[in-house]
């Protein structure tokens, strides 16, 4: 009988915790209520979404009135980029800084911002993975608006030293926006312990569905709307309040943070376990990120002489769900601009294969996974034929 | 059970041949190949589109398979786009599906199926693999063994062509039956796939630029040698064209010949595009014992031409030389000459 498939890919998204579903489930039947409604419906609509903000807040840190709720990640990084940037471009102040190395969500608004008069700067990555600070001093001056700057890579799993950029934006009196996608519910995200301005969140990360996100917005740091309506939440993002998703988006990171300690020590381990096993039985493989402080659940790694497309594929045949780090829509694989933003040589940049523990991982996939991937390799390799 | 790499376009051939492999109990394996980058400007493609490529995918997860997007560009870039527009700049028509067939579909994508294990390749061509030889399709419409010929012949005891013991009407009966019909009454896929509606010179100025020779102005001259006109780059031409010539003479002009050395666009009379020998070179067999001098065999020198019946004159190296007993028109460099012995596929070569 066929083993059951193994999902290492926890970094693209993760199931709906029970406990999650359980809690969501009546705002999608009995209490359906709209949440601006004056009616009883409307009042327990808006309670629940009240609360759930309120929850949300306290897990960063943050007041209920900081919490922007969006339908995702990249919502939340085009309304803090974008809206950031264009009320201080008004301000006198064109600049924007980011880096190579960041989600498309935020390079795209970054380029988008571009496109709309803004003097777009990237900084510089070491080839461990971090964002170069002298580099960084160097480009957030008077004139920026907004800094940008993933406290996590969504590829590598490698932390940015957002702190220090943080503080480096404030006194440069720039906004100071972090994707903090892959980072919360492993990192401590405390918005009283790091002053970040803005910080955006995606729930289906950490057990809750897709399309809720949030976007924390620091109290007086001003913020331009993407959408125009009502106003909801403070205006900043109109439209009728997504109360089933608000409690589940709440209810997801009140369990993440409980669980936060022993999770990470637990991924922390089958990870490590994993790349040792990895690391011995292929000769050659290059492991990103290592040298850099990591998150616990991403394991990034070339393979030479192997394509990722070639190696995903033999993994996915042998039962291991993974990912290159990097997918476009048609579902082929590019070389990763993170990789050759680290400096790595093209060939390896194309050759990378993300592997994600999270809460469906255990100790014996992982050696089920080490045992399984030498053959995964050969496969690779004689796929990529008459190079 | 045996394992299948099944290339799938997202058109109905290709389907029906995935679901017919399932239904016989093989482990197929689906993939789609991308082949260019498709930018904007071929939003309808029946293939390699972003729409093709999903409809791949729901086809396969339809059939319970599973599927891959192969980013094959950079290979086909090499071995076909870029010997398609170097053979117009050589004066001749190039058939870009034969090299894609040969290089493309079945070398590199054996590749990956040797990667994955898998025993046979299965495509949606009309075309029968019978015994480690290839056969014309039972659809004398559809037959597509024309752009085959130059595949490796260990390769077609690998193959397995579903369809090709079927017509076409069957093949689309078959989709709405198995309930495929998302794909079922797809249009044909008629054009050279990486050509915007079918206009190759914006192909060729991209990849040569608008000053190349082959785009250039040159003269239009006779058989006889007289100047009858301009034209605005012979890669624009093939032999057997009427349009794009002056008018004015008493009979219709045809182009007989290109000469890229000095530009020149060759026209004549219809009878000047009448010809009973032709040579070929690139020669592939693809059975044990090729023909000999003075065998008798059947030549296809453009796709869904009818097959005409020539005796072997010469064969030397890669190539092989031909006399139709037949006058036949428009013989076209770069083109194919494909031989057959009734319905099986001898080999072939590129015209001279």
């Amino acid at each position: 009988m066929p083993q059951l498939p193994i999902y290492l890919d926890h970094a693209a998204t993760t199931p709906v915790r029970p406990e999650v579903l359980e809690a969501l489930l009546p705002y999608f039947s009995a209490k359906f209520g709209n949440a601006s409604s004056t009616h009883r419906w409307g009042r327990e609509a808006r309670a629940a979404t009240d609360a759930a903000r309120e929850r949300i807040a306290a897990c960063l840190g943050a007041n209920a009135d900081e919490i922007c709720l969006t339908s995702g990640g990249t919502e939340a990084d085009n309304l803090a980029v974008l809206g950031g940037w264009r009320v201080q471009q008004a301000n006198g102040r064109p600049g924007i800084v980011s880096t190579p190395i960041e989600h498309k969500a935020v390079l795209e608004s970054v380029h988008q911002a571009k496109r709309e008069g803004g003097d777009e700067r990237l900084v510089g990555i070491d080839a461990v993975g971090t964002v170069n600070l002298d580099s960084a001093r160097q480009h957030i001056r008077g004139d920026v608006a907004l800094v940008s700057v993933m406290w996590v890579n969504n590829e590598t799993g490698v932390i940015q030293p957002v702190a220090e950029l943080a503080a480096i934006a404030r006194e440069a009196g720039a906004i100071f926006h972090t994707d903090a996608v892959q980072a919360f519910g492993k990192l401590d995200v405390d918005a009283k312990q790091i002053p970040f301005d803005f910080l955006s969140v995606s729930g289906h990360k950490f057990g809750a569905p897709k399309s809720i996100g949030a976007v924390f917005v620091r109290r007086g740091t001003p913020l331009a709307p993407l959408f125009f309506g009502g106003s909801q939440d403070r205006g900043r993002r109109p439209g009728t309040e997504n109360t089933p998703m608000a409690v589940a988006l709440a209810t997801a990171m009140e369990l993440a943070l409980k669980e936060r300690d022993a999770e990470v020590a637990r991924l922390r381990a089958l990870r490590d376990r994993l790349e040792g096993a990895l690391v011995a039985a292929v000769p050659g493989l290059v492991v990103h990120g290592r040298d850099a402080p990591r998150v616990p659940h991403i394991l990034h790694f070339s393979v030479p002489n192997a394509d990722s497309e070639s190696l995903l594929m033999a993994l996915d045949l042998a039962g291991v769900a993974a990912s290159s780090g990097s997918a476009c829509q048609s579902g082929s694989v590019t070389p990763s601009h993170v990789l050759s933003a680290m400096g790595l040589p093209p060939e390896l940049g194309a050759s990378a294969v993300r592997l994600s523990v999270g809460k469906l991982s255990t100790e014996e996939q992982m050696d089920r996974v080490a045992q399984l991937f030498p053959g995964v390799v050969q496969s690779a390799r004689a796929m990529g034929g008459r190079f | 059970m045996a394992r299948v790499l099944v290339a799938m376009s997202g058109g109905v051939d290709s389907s029906v041949a995935a679901a017919l492999l399932v239904r016989q109990g093989y482990d197929v394996v689906g993939v789609t190949m991308k082949l260019f980058e498709d930018g904007a400007e071929l939003p309808d493609r029946p293939c390699c589109s972003l729409d093709a490529t999903s409809d791949a995918r729901r086809v396969a997860e339809q059939l319970g398979i599973p599927h891959y997007v192969l980013n094959m560009i950079d290979h086909f870039g090499r071995d076909v786009i870029a010997d398609f527009v170097a053979e117009y700049t050589r004066g001749r028509t190039p058939i870009p599906c034969v090299r894609c067939n040969t290089f493309t579909k079945f070398s590199d994508l054996v590749a990956k199926a040797d990667g994955i294990d898998a025993q046979y390749v299965a495509t949606g061509h009309y075309a029968r693999a019978v015994a480690g030889e290839l056969h014309r399709g039972a659809d004398d419409n559809k037959d597509q063994t024309y752009f085959l010929w130059g595949i490796n012949r260990d390769v077609v005891k690998r193959l397995l062509l579903p369809v090709g013991e079927m017509t076409k009407t069957e093949t689309r009966a078959l989709a709405r039956e198995l309930q495929l019909p998302r794909v079922a009454d797809k249009a044909e896929s008629q054009e050279i796939c990486f050509v915007p509606d079918g206009d190759y010179v914006q192909i060729l100025r991209r990849e040569l630029g608008d000053d190349a020779p082959a785009l250039s102005p040159g003269r239009i001259v006779t058989t006889t040698g007289d100047v009858v006109g301009e034209h605005e780059g012979y890669a624009r031409y093939t032999i057997g064209q009427r349009r794009g010539l002056p008018g004015g003479s008493a009979d219709p002009m045809y182009v007989v010949a290109l000469r890229p050395e000095t530009r020149e666009v060759v026209v004549g009379p219809r009878e000047a595009l009448l010809g009973t020998r032709l040579s070929a070179s690139g020669v592939n067999w693809l059975v044990d014992t090729p023909p000999r001098v003075g065998d008798e065999v059947q030549v296809r020198i453009r796709h869904r031409a009818p097959l005409a019946p020539a005796v072997v004159e010469a064969i030397t190296g890669g190539a092989v030389s031909v006399t139709l007993h037949a006058p036949v028109s428009a013989i076209t460099p770069g083109q194919s000459a494909v031989l057959y012995d009734g319905t099986r596929v001898l080999g072939g070569g590129f015209i001279d």
